[in-house]
């Protein structure tokens, strides 16, 4: 107790002695309310700095902070781990989603009107994941991405090469583009994360939408879901540059954006990133094609950012009147146009001329959700498809990626079986 | 004759081969100088695109990265912390090194002298979660909370090298000035803490330049805060300079640029500094 | 007299109670806190259980865990040596009778008050553009692709920064070392006939030890720490090659979901750096004293 009181009474000369200091960094509050956005995608800052400057400029009650900071899932965990919330919080729809539900973090907003104009396919991406089935919905899909193969359309109607709709006709195009002499894609993996693109535009064809799901109810394993991809994503790397863990994300951008390739296998989002290097790049996409059916073929599409409201937010009617402004028709249609995603809310958009080659897909509702996005982060499964383009031995790295997830996973197995137990096998 | 003429050949050798050396020194720092200054446009991959002169020094990168990076703010978080660090730690590491270091026969002092140096070994990697959680518990997840712990870091070090130095510092002094009347409390100040000068100087300088360059203790204490030291807004910025390595290389020359003109001012107490620091 | 030694006694009990309580706060509690995390399956947010030893058992079977050990033992042992090896023959130089001795000095100890993580990033811009580019010119086959981009190279990448900003630190105090050196050792010596490496061996070195395992024990603790590199020029990669524990237990603990598995990670550093710690200053100090 003593020792205690002494500490406190430490702390409270060296306070003192900084007083002046301390003071001079408060901030005046002038009764509005603060409502405090923290959201990952810091390629979007611009866009969200304007929002912010809008939003202020026609608001007088309410104060809006919006951060875009780098590495912004290290940051909110840390901040989490403080328990020092932001009001709102701009996320994807991944496994981080999934904690943050399962951590009791977020607020239900299914009482929130705008919920009603939101395309049900993406509340059903939101559901799914879920760890265990829970009551109330926990996000506002925001804007989605797709991820295939980006273009170059200038280059491919200079030497008329058709877009290809089976993996056959897409090994045939890269020899095709080989033979003469460009390069067909460019990768730029030394950025791991990069190493899942080409990974989800395929596994969504190749592996049951649900893989992760059925792994952990004990139904299959990686190794039986995955063979056939591993082996397909290893055919195409003699297809990239000859060193691509030499680059990363940005270098392949600004590659292709410079014409030293004439595909690139990435999401939408890197539209942005290519076209500041090269803002004349006429451009477009397709659907990655895996198999040898045609009709298999689906997009691989999910949530990109969506917003949600922590349990511990002061004012939910602020933090409501914040989404209502973001979830605007013509704010959203601005985040749609600057980073080239695809609008989560119903009603008519005008969608980015780059994703032509997708819209049958977008406008029919074939679209899967990434598979990565229920890979828990701290597993790495980024860096276990790096080590595998680099040592390509698949029945390792299948080995390694069934081990990895029962131990990375365990305390989520156990729940899903527990919950699976409880209330009987819901499927 | 024929001796000095050895000797006098050996000795060009060495300067040779020192400047070599030197060159794996300043072909980095002038490669980033150059980068710093040229345009995207002009970066080729030819040697002599590589390694030529920018077309013209123009400050435009320096201004784009300076907007980027909140870099006055983050210059003016940096000098803070920095001060305020060095500052404290003087003060209180030498009255505790002092109080340790003049106690050593009795055992309580003697434990607490081990305790905190022992402190040494703790890397930072097991306090940093549980630290994040404190720090905000206490309200101190902002820049003094960072200072406090730098205070505590530095501490086991910086008492070491105290406590070491005292041994060169004759009690009789001390006594004489209580023969005067003078307390303890005092003595310290007017006599031992000026006397001490020599090591203050290293103390200040070990601990600024760690503190300076420090990235962890901000990351994790501040994160989210929007206030950034010097390195840190390179890590927060990074991803932000996208392709265009000629920003980023402005800044990383601005982040620079302090610590470089504080070397090229202080350089002698600075080597002396820090020689005193890891050979005591 | 006994006012006096009370006065005195109180003065030194008030001084020390506060500052010791302060450390407590902020490097024993924190200690203690993180050791109690690692028996608990927490993510750092939410809610958590207590799992015993499980974190433990899991660690030593965990091969990425393995992996950043041996990555980061091996990179702390060679830099430790090359920094050693280069900083000795550069202290000897520089200890040399030359001209502009001062600018050497200032100048070969420039690279150790720069930013880890900003020299890291010029650093990464160099291994990936300008030494593969250096390399075509002049045709040597082996630098043409990027170090960082192979997972057996790469750690050579970590070495390279690390040491290129350690041999600054370790060169100055092995000067001042030599200066401690008498000048009538050497002409006692030279009248024996020791010269250059015989010298060096057997007289100069033996006299420098004690610097000598200063530099050792400063080295290996922080090559063992080593982190701002890390995320500057590799963030872990190429196949996890270059993952540092410090790294691994940053990334995985704080950004990932595994705070409790990764404190067990940080108990377990923290005991091997007090073992090899002690160890050497054991080591060194048995040396010093056949002497």
């Amino acid at each position: 107790m003593k020792r205690k009181g002494l500490r406190s009474l430490a702390l409270a000369a060296c306070l003192t002695a900084l007083a002046p200091v301390v003071w001079g960094c408060g901030d005046a509050s002038d009764g509005k309310i603060e409502v405090e956005i923290v959201q990952y995608k810091p390629e979007a800052a611009n866009y969200f700095k304007t929002v912010e400057d809008a939003f202020n400029a026609s608001h007088d009650d309410i104060h809006l902070t919006i951060s875009s900071p780098n590495d912004a899932m290290a940051i909110l965990k840390t901040r989490f781990i403080r328990e020092d919330y932001p009001d709102i919080i701009g996320i994807g729809g991944d496994i981080n989603y999934s904690y943050f539900v399962d951590a009791d973090i977020l607020a239900d907003i299914s009482g929130y009107e705008g919920m009603k104009d939101v395309n049900e396919g993406y509340l059903e991406i939101a559901e799914a994941l879920e760890l265990v089935p829970v009551d109330g919905t926990y996000i506002l899909p925001y804007a989605a991405n797709a991820a295939g193969v980006l273009y170059n359309r200038e280059m491919f109607e200079e030497h008329g090469w058709q877009i290809p709709e089976t993996w056959d006709e897409m090994l045939a195009l890269c020899d095709e583009i080989s033979a003469e002499g460009i390069l067909p894609f460019y990768f730029g993996f030394k950025d791991t994360w990069t190493c899942l693109a080409p990974w989800n535009a395929m596994a969504v064809e190749l592996a049951p939408s649900d893989t992760t799901k059925q792994v952990n109810k004990g139904q299959t394993t990686f190794t039986d879901e995955y063979g056939e991809l591993a082996e397909k994503y290893m055919a195409l790397l003699p297809y990239g540059p000859d060193d691509p863990f030499a680059y990363n994300y940005n270098d392949a951008c600004t590659a292709f954006a410079r014409g030293e390739s004439a595909m690139y296998p990435i999401g939408s989002y890197a539209a942005p990133q290519i076209l500041s290097v090269n803002p004349d790049l006429k451009m477009d996409s397709f659907v990655m094609p895996a198999s040898d059916e045609k009709e298999g073929r689906t997009l691989n599409s999910g949530i990109d950012l969506g917003f949600c409201v922590t349990k511990d937010c002061k004012n939910k009617e602020a933090a409501y009147e914040v989404l209502d402004f973001l979830y605007a028709d013509d704010t959203l249609q601005k985040y749609i146009d600057a980073q080239t995603s695809v609008p989560c809310k119903k009603g008519n958009f005008t969608l980015s001329t780059l994703l032509d080659g997708m819209t049958e897909f977008i406008a029919s509702g074939n679209m899967t959700d990434y598979q990565d996005h229920y890979y828990p982060s701290e597993m790495s499964v980024d860096a276990l498809l790096q080590t595998f383009l680099i040592e390509k031995d698949k029945d390792a790295f299948l080995k390694n990626f069934d081990t990895s997830w029962q131990r990375y996973n365990r305390d989520i197995i156990r729940m899903v079986q527990e919950y699976e137990a409880a209330n009987g096998s819901t499927q | 004759m024929k001796q000095t003429s050895t000797v006098g050949k050996s000795n060009k050798t060495v300067m040779v081969l020192l400047i070599l050396g030197l060159s794996t020194i300043i072909f980095p720092l002038y490669m980033t100088v150059v980068i710093a200054f040229k345009q995207p446009s002009e970066m080729t991959n030819s040697i002599s695109g590589i390694l030529s002169l920018p077309k013209v020094w123009s400050l435009q990168n320096f201004k784009e990265a300076m907007e980027v990076t909140d870099f006055w703010n983050s210059l003016k978080n940096s000098l803070l912390i920095s001060g305020l660090t060095v500052g404290l730690s003087i003060l209180i590491h030498s009255l505790m090194g002092y109080t340790l270091g003049r106690n050593k026969s009795n055992k309580f002092y003697n434990f607490v002298y081990l305790f905190i140096v022992s402190g040494m070994f703790v890397p930072f990697a097991i306090l940093m979660m549980p630290l994040a959680k404190q720090t905000a518990e206490m309200g101190l997840a902002n820049w003094f909370g960072v200072i406090l712990l730098y205070v505590v870091f530095y501490m086991p070090m910086n008492i070491m090298l105290y406590s070491g130095y005292l041994v060169n510092i004759p009690l009789a002094l001390e006594e004489a000035a209580r023969v005067d009347g003078a307390s303890t409390w005092l003595t310290y100040w007017k006599i031992i803490f000026p006397i001490m000068k020599p090591m203050h100087a290293t103390v200040a300088v070990i601990t600024a330049l760690a503190v300076w360059n420090d990235v962890m203790t901000p990351l994790i204490i501040m994160a989210g805060s929007s206030e950034n030291t010097l390195p840190l807004a390179q890590l927060n910025f990074q991803s932000q300079f996208g392709t265009n390595y000629n920003l980023a290389f402005a800044s990383y020359l601005l982040s620079l640029i302090p610590i470089l003109v504080f070397y090229l001012i202080c350089q002698k107490q600075i080597l002396n500094g820090v020689v005193n620091g890891a050979v005591k | 007299m006994t006012k006096h030694e009370n006065e005195r006694k109180r003065t030194f009990l008030l001084i020390t109670i506060p500052i010791l309580a302060l450390f407590i706060c902020f490097n024993t509690i924190p200690l203690i806190r993180g050791a109690m995390y690692s028996f608990t399956n927490s993510r750092g947010f939410g809610s958590h259980d207590w799992v015993g030893l499980r974190n433990y058992i899991d660690l030593f079977s965990d091969a990425r865990v393995g992996k950043s050990y041996l990555f980061t033992i091996k990179l702390a042992l060679v830099t430790t040596v090359v920094v050693n090896v280069l900083s000795l023959i550069l202290a000897l130089g520089l200890n040399s009778k030359i001209k502009a001795k001062g600018f050497f000095r200032g100048a070969y100890f420039l690279p150790n008050i720069l930013g880890a993580l900003v020299v890291g990033y010029i650093f990464n811009y160099f291994f990936t553009y300008i030494v593969p580019a250096l390399a075509d010119m002049t045709g040597l086959e082996g630098l043409r692709s990027s170090i960082l981009s192979s997972p057996n190279k790469a750690w050579i990448g970590v070495m390279i920064v690390c040491a290129w900003q350690a041999i600054a630190m370790n060169t100055i105090i092995y000067i001042s070392g030599l200066q401690t050196v008498p000048e009538d050792v050497y002409e006692a010596g030279g009248l024996d006939g020791a010269t250059g490496w015989k010298q060096f061996k057997h007289l100069t070195f033996p006299l420098i030890i004690p610097f000598f395992s200063i530099n050792m024990v400063l080295c290996v603790k922080n090559f063992l720490m080593v982190f701002d590199q890390i995320i500057a020029l590799t963030k872990g990669g190429p196949a996890q090659s270059t993952e540092s524990i410090s790294y691994l237990i940053y990334n995985n603990g704080m950004s990932g979901g595994q705070f409790g598995f990764q404190s067990a990670n940080a108990v377990v550093f923290f005991i091997v750096i007090v073992v090899i710690s002690v160890a050497q200053m054991k080591f060194s100090s048995s040396k010093e004293e056949q002497l």
